[in-house]
């Protein structure tokens, strides 16, 4: 074989094999983005949406590997009112009382980023949630409130863009909180009893550590 | 086949409204202080925040200008309790005060009391006697509610006084009850008598109109519960309190297609009458009503049986039957498959509350010993008893619920029903043939569903 075409073999060889190893990376992650409930019926039916803004943040850890690991807190707070609502198929009739709910996961997520420490990063993951529902409402001076938290699910992907201290993403993640709601308020009258549902994120994540060699795209 | 009144008309004479003949008068003996007159502030003493700069003498010199006999500095943060020497105003001082450029700001020292529930208690004369708005929470509900006029309850009776008025035909005079106050009547229907003018000449359909809608908090009489919505008088029932069907058809479709410009007013028909006979005409009447997104309520029955009487028995209708000041059934209430909900109908042979009052529902209504006589314009504070006093509660209730934005009938019969005080035993989601599907509790069918709180205890 001309030594040509061996060095050619070799380069393609290295470039095939993907980037060379990176060291361990600490992210910063801020959040914000829409949630969307589960529970859809009910929440359209008190908020007069599905969903509403959420802001939170976390803190991962990216080993050389590509595995990770993030730990982090979302806030979701959604104002609405008290209605009724006979059936399922009936109509809401909208009373005036102020409501507020508040669901907010702890989560805890493992999984693998692809191409660490490339200009793009997609990455994937899954992991338990933790999370606090808090349902304050008032009538006429009355205030009544529930609090409990429960243990769900949540699985995620989604792609980092950048290099250095500074980074941005974009992230879709599916939880599910089973028999957490349900057995009062309208959610009874839905038969809806999750009180995940599907974020989508933006992310500024700052990064410490975790150089690579030359050579990565 | 004729119609006739459920009412028992146990009349007890216990009071007169104005005019008033001679005759026992009922006293209220336990008055609450007004909130109104409940002072503010603590007379004598200013809270001063001062602004950061100013030092101590400067401080002690501005609170001497202002009036202060002495001051005491809050533990943290620079603002003083100020006691004002004797005499001195706590409006001026706190007008001193903030006039100058040391003060950052200047209040009187406020009272704050335990948050709770807001209740309404109105201040009518002889409200004290009204078990029956006490007993379905009455003074809570009406915190959150008491009616608009855009919301017309028909009752469907033996007319109300709700005018002035002499009938060119028979020169009766007949005249307005004195306890309306501020009372939004629609425009009714006759049709015993074929005109426009539903004048009672009994005194049945007046105690139920006024059980729905009599003035509340202007000091005399008692208070309807629904007394901010809108009447509509129909008089179907003659001076012995009897009516046809034909006439009771007629006049629901009445109630149910009254138009003022695009508006239905009429929302809620009340029915405090029954048969044991079945009538395919006032049925299909019913079902015209509450396709048209009427409520219909109507009494159950006095036959102190099984067998709901009919309209009340119709699946459209919202059957009542009676409590008594026991929040038991009373024994002339009748049980039955098609019973819905209870409201408080009376005992007029019972004092529970040991009020020195029986137990009947006392409203305005003309006087039984001066309609006898053929006067229509004498008026008492009347009891009387029976499932036609509970319905007009229910019906009440209902306009609420209206009110509050609960339109739909079926919607308004649900809220009633799962929010009703389950009692002899009902299950917590069900009824029983005693008492339905229990006590209405209005307050708790305005409240409402939270996200995953379920209706209010």
């Amino acid at each position: 074989m001309s030594s040509r075409i061996a060095r050619r073999l070799v380069l393609a060889a290295l470039v095939a094999a993907g980037p060379a190893a990176s060291a361990g990376e600490l992210g910063i992650e801020g959040h914000g983005g829409y949630f969307s409930m589960t529970a859809e019926n009910s929440a359209n039916a008190v908020f007069e949406s599905k969903g509403g803004a959420t802001f939170g943040g976390a803190v991962r850890y990216a080993f050389g590997n590509g595995i990770f690991v993030a730990a982090g807190l979302r806030l979701f707070s959604k104002e609405g009112e008290r209605v009724f609502v006979a059936t399922p198929s009936g109509p809401v009739a909208r009373l005036g009382h102020p409501l507020t709910v508040e669901v907010n996961p702890y989560f805890l997520t493992a999984g693998y980023r692809l191409g660490q420490g490339r200009l793009v990063v997609p990455y994937a993951g899954a992991g338990v949630t933790l999370a606090s529902y808090k349902e304050e409402s008032e009538v006429a001076g009355e205030r009544y409130e529930e609090s409990f938290t429960k243990t769900g699910f949540h699985a995620l992907a989604g792609v980092e863009v950048g290099r250095g201290l500074v980074r941005f993403g974009g992230e879709a993640a599916w939880s599910t909180v089973p028999d957490a709601i349900g057995l009062g308020g309208v959610t009874d009258v839905y038969g809806e009893d999750d009180i995940g549902g599907w974020t989508f994120l933006g992310k500024i994540v700052l990064t410490f550590g975790g150089a690579s060699k030359p050579g990565a795209p | 086949m004729s119609l006739r009144s459920v009412a028992l008309p146990v009349a007890v004479v216990v009071a007169t409204a104005a005019p008033a003949p001679a005759g026992d008068v009922i006293k209220a003996v336990r008055r609450a202080p007004s909130p109104a007159s409940a002072p503010a502030w603590r007379e004598g003493e200013v809270i001063v925040g001062l602004r950061s700069d100013a030092d101590e003498r400067a401080s002690e010199r501005v609170l001497r200008a202002g009036g202060a006999a002495r001051a005491r500095r809050a533990r943290m943060g620079g603002r003083y309790l100020v006691t004002l020497e004797p005499g001195t105003s706590v409006t001026e001082a706190v007008a001193r005060f903030r006039a100058m450029p040391e003060v950052a700001y200047a209040e009187p020292n406020g009272f704050v009391r335990k948050s709770q529930a807001q209740t309404f208690t109105p201040n009518d004369e002889f409200f004290e006697f009204q078990w029956n708005m006490r007993q379905v929470g009455a003074e809570r509900t009406w915190a959150i509610q008491r009616g608009s006029s855009s919301v017309g309850v028909a009752v469907l009776d033996t007319g109300v006084a709700y005018e002035d008025y002499v009938d060119p035909v028979t020169g009766r005079a007949y005249a307005r009850a004195p306890d309306w106050g501020d009372v939004t009547f629609l425009r009714g229907f006759d049709f015993v008598n074929g005109d426009t003018h539903a004048n009672d000449d009994e005194w049945h359909g007046t105690h139920v109109a006024s059980t729905i809608a009599q003035a509340a908090n202007n000091r005399i009489g008692v208070a309807g519960l629904a007394h901010q919505c809108a009447i509509m008088p129909v008089k179907v029932l003659d001076e012995f309190g009897s009516g046809t069907f034909f006439d009771v058809a007629e006049g629901i479709d009445y109630a149910a297609n009254y138009a003022e410009g695009d508006e239905r007013p009429v929302k809620v028909i009340n029915m405090s009458l029954g048969t044991d006979a079945f009538s395919e005409t006032v049925r299909s009447a019913v079902e015209g009503a509450h396709a048209n997104g009427v409520v219909i309520v109507a009494a159950a029955g006095n036959t102190g049986g099984d067998g709901v009487e009919f309209p009340a028995s119709l699946p459209d209708v919202i059957a009542v039957g009676a409590l008594d000041g026991r929040k038991q059934r009373a024994s002339y209430s009748t049980t039955g498959p098609e019973l819905d909900l209870m409201g408080p109908g009376g005992d007029c042979d019972r004092d529970d509350d040991d009020d020195g009052l029986v137990d009947c529902v006392f409203q305005q209504m003309p006087d039984p010993d001066f309609v006898v006589e053929g006067r229509y314009d004498v008026f008492c504070v009347c009891g009387l008893d029976g499932t036609s006093m509970a319905s007009p509660h229910v019906a009440a209730a209902a306009a609420l619920l209206v009110a509050q934005g609960i339109t739909d009938p079926d919607a308004v019969r649900a809220a009633l029903e799962q929010t009703a005080e389950r009692l002899g035993g009902a299950p917590e989601d069900g009824r029983n043939d005693t008492y339905g599907h229990g006590l209405i509790r209005p307050a708790a069918g305005l409240s409402g569903l939270g996200f995953n709180q379920g209706p209010v205890r």
